[in-house]
């Protein structure tokens, strides 16, 4: 308004009507101009000519009102406009100071220097020039100020966004060409910045998922954002990664871009998929166990159970989750007696017991483990049923395949020895039926007599031994007394081995077993001791002594010996070096079975070639204390 | 001249109704405790027929009849094992060995005279 009033108003410098023209033009030009987006004078493209045109209309405005000889010193609001936009104040100042020479010039070759104002308008030549620079120093500080403001943020956010971990691509919109990429693209992808600058967004998928990533595009648009995780990222020599994608779209001054935002999630998801696969495998192999499994908490409480569980039961998942284990399956009101979990409860250590449930007639191996959290809280239990109703079974018929077998042994060696005296009674039974004179008769008797008293104490002694072999009660045992019963048994089976029998026997106190399971400890330790010495004679040493709270039991022969590679398997069930039918490898089995169940212990020395004994110690019965 | 015969086992009854039996026969019989002293006598004087034990201590039956068997110079005397085993393997490795006949025990008299009978009609 200012402007028109000094070009048209009173004493107007402006008088044609073209130039009224161009002053309005200029001045509604101006006008519109102020309306334009801010952002567009910060882009030099738009606003130098701008300012060069809006310079020459100012020029050619005073050219045609012919007072450019007065008025030019208007061009030096021009120069302040160029000032503020100016980066560099020395051009800034080269152009002051040539404004300020050509205005001098232009003032001395109209004349006006030498005027009545001469020495007003000389004063205007340095004005000019001290104003530019004044303006442009203002200006310049102003404008570094603030530029220097602008890098600072711009060197963040290029930090920012250069270091970011994730890939960032700036797409235009709407071409959807790539404006901006981040290292971390680069990186990932391989492809070069150059080669990102001339793809587009579509470039960036492979070509089968293309469909996927346009309802994508059409989703942030319709939205503003949105993230995605199941499209594949292409790489520079067509492999492609799995990809955390997010698209924003942004606004950056007047324009909009597309903020995409990627993550490779390659690794993740292959981490995700075997952890999930890992997990089935877990619970295939939770399932596929034969035996029960289940997971219970402290009190009982069935949290989980394999397959194996249901089935036993034949029962349901949901009939059994949260409900008490001894209630569920064996119809209790209490944990069973004697259940591994409740040691595990007490001591937080795996435990094991066999159980037999007459509720569902098995015998069942319980395994029981603690599961803590890392202060030692007992979280879960694990537990391992295992049946071993037919392995029972058939560790009984072995057992008791194995007493037979002894049984056989000594019945062949007792069958020996009846038939000695017997052969005996027969002949002289007939030698009296032909004898004719009744006085030697007599003699002939008593040696029927003699022979059939030695076949009645054989007969006893098999009575004892069948009679100790199957009594289950335990008792108050003389060991010297069971191990001369044992002796005597192993001496009518093998009468030919000739052995000399040493026993040193010290006065021991008695123990507490079976006495049957002892004899039969005794009756395979000296069996073995006269089978080492088959065909070799030898010493057999039975010794005896009282420790402090053990009674101490020597078997020691003379004979072959075990080799040391075998010392350590002697006590294995089924162990044996004799051939096939001639052992069950199961005698020292049994020997040592009995042994720990009465608490005792049981070592071996042998030298090869020399010897072995047995040592045994039982505890000390102390029942009667 | 009547034939002689050895008998050899641990069991002093045994021995004794033998004894008997074949003196009243009309043998001449000479009594062994055991294989060792059995193989002493054997070697000492001619036998025309050896009763014999198996199971015996010192030298067993089996061990008598290999030796006896193994000597060219006795080697044709007859042996008759006696055993108390009913064992049909025992009764093989005797005859493997060279023993000319087996009785299990107890056996009656007319086992035994069977048995000398068999003995001598194979000798003549």
């Amino acid at each position: 308004m200012t402007s028109y009033l000094i070009l048209l108003g009173r004493g107007r410098v402006v008088d044609s009507n073209l130039s009224h023209l161009l002053v309005f033009g200029y001045l509604i030009s101006n006008v519109i101009i102020t309306f334009f987006p801010s952002s567009w004078f910060s882009n030099p493209r738009f606003f130098y000519p701008l300012v060069i045109v809006d310079t020459g209309v100012v020029l050619l405005g005073m050219y045609l009102s012919e007072k450019m000889v007065t008025d030019f010193y208007l061009v030096f609001f021009m120069i302040i406009i160029f000032a503020s936009m100016s980066r560099s104040f020395k051009l800034l100042m080269f152009i002051g100071g040539a404004t300020a020479l050509l205005y001098g010039f232009l003032l001395y070759s109209w004349g006006l220097l030498i005027s009545e104002h001469g020495s007003s308008y000389a004063l205007r030549i340095p004005f000019i020039f001290i104003m530019t620079a004044f303006y442009g120093y203002l200006v310049q500080t102003l404008t570094s100020e603030k530029r220097r403001e602008l890098s600072i943020s711009e060197d963040k956010y290029r930090g920012l966004f250069e270091n970011a971990n994730e890939g960032i691509i700036i797409l235009k919109d709407p071409s959807l060409q790539i404006a901006d990429v981040n290292r971390e693209v680069e990186k990932v992808t391989h492809y070069a910045n150059e080669e990102l600058l001339q793809m587009g967004y579509f470039d960036l998928f492979r070509p089968e998922e293309n469909e996927k990533a346009r309802i994508y595009l059409n989703e942030v648009i319709e939205k503003g954002e949105r993230r995605v995780d199941d499209l594949s990222l292409k790489k520079r020599d067509g492999a492609f990664f799995e990809a955390d994608l997010s698209i924003k779209r942004i606004g950056l001054g007047e324009e909009s871009f597309f903020q995409m935002i990627f993550r490779d999630i390659t690794e993740k998801k292959r981490l995700e998929r075997k952890i999930i696969e890992s997990k089935r495998n877990l619970e295939a192999i939770f399932d596929g166990i034969g035996d029960q499994l289940s997971i219970q908490s402290p009190d009982f409480e069935i949290l989980r159970v394999n397959k194996s569980v249901i089935e036993r039961h034949s029962t349901t998942f949901t009939n059994l989750i949260g409900r008490k284990c001894y209630e569920a399956y064996y119809q209790k009101t209490s944990p069973c007696q004697g259940c591994p979990l409740s040691v595990t409860i007490g001591t937080r250590q795996p435990a094991s017991s066999t159980l037999k449930f007459p509720e569902i007639e098995k015998v069942q191996q319980i395994f029981s483990y603690p599961v803590s959290d890392e202060k030692g809280k007992l979280l879960y239990l694990i537990e391992y049923v295992k049946d071993v109703t037919e392995e029972q079974r058939l560790k009984e018929q072995l057992i008791q395949s194995e007493k037979l077998a002894g049984i056989g042994i000594l019945a062949s060696g007792v069958a020996h020895e009846i038939n000695n005296p017997l052969s005996g009674i027969i002949g002289m039974a007939e030698i009296v039926l032909e004898e004719e004179d009744p006085s030697k008769n007599r003699s002939y008797l008593m040696d029927i007599l003699t022979c059939g008293q030695r076949i009645a104490e054989i007969v006893n002694g098999l009575r004892a031994y069948s009679r100790t072999a199957k009594g289950g009660e335990l008792g108050a045992i003389d060991l010297h007394e069971v191990l001369e019963t044992s002796l005597k048994m192993v001496q009518l089976a093998t009468k030919s081995v000739p052995v000399e029998v040493i026993k040193k026997f010290r006065p021991i106190e008695k123990i507490k077993a079976n006495p049957g399971e002892i004899q039969q400890v005794f009756t395979n330790l000296i069996t073995n001791a006269f089978q080492a010495m088959n065909g070799r004679g030898g010493n057999l040493i039975l010794s005896s002594r009282s420790l402090k709270d053990f009674v101490e039991i020597k078997v020691s022969d003379s004979g072959v010996g075990i080799s040391p590679r075998y010392l350590n398997q002697i006590f294995d069930p089924f162990f044996t070096t004799k051939k096939t039918g001639e052992g069950t490898g199961l005698g020292l089995n049994i020997v040592y079975r009995i042994v720990t169940k009465y608490e005792g212990t049981i070592e071996v020395e042998s030298t090869e070639g020399v010897g072995t004994t047995f040592t045994i110690k039982f505890p000390k019965w102390r029942d009667e204390l | 001249m009547s034939k002689r015969i050895l008998i050899v086992d641990d069991e002093e009854v045994i021995r004794k109704f033998l004894r008997i039996h074949l003196t009243k026969l009309g043998y001449e019989v000479t009594e062994a405790e055991d294989g060792e002293k059995a193989i002493e006598k054997i070697e000492g004087g001619k036998f025309d027929l050896i009763i014999c034990d198996v199971m015996m201590p010192n030298k067993n039956g089996w061990e008598v009849v290999k030796e006896v068997k193994s000597n060219p110079e006795l080697n044709e005397i007859p042996i008759i094992l006696l055993t108390a085993k009913n064992d049909e393997v025992d009764m093989f490795k005797g005859y493997e060995l060279g023993a000319n006949y087996y009785m299990t025990k107890p056996f009656t008299k007319d086992q035994l005279l069977y048995g000398l009978k068999l003995m001598f009609e194979e000798a003549s």
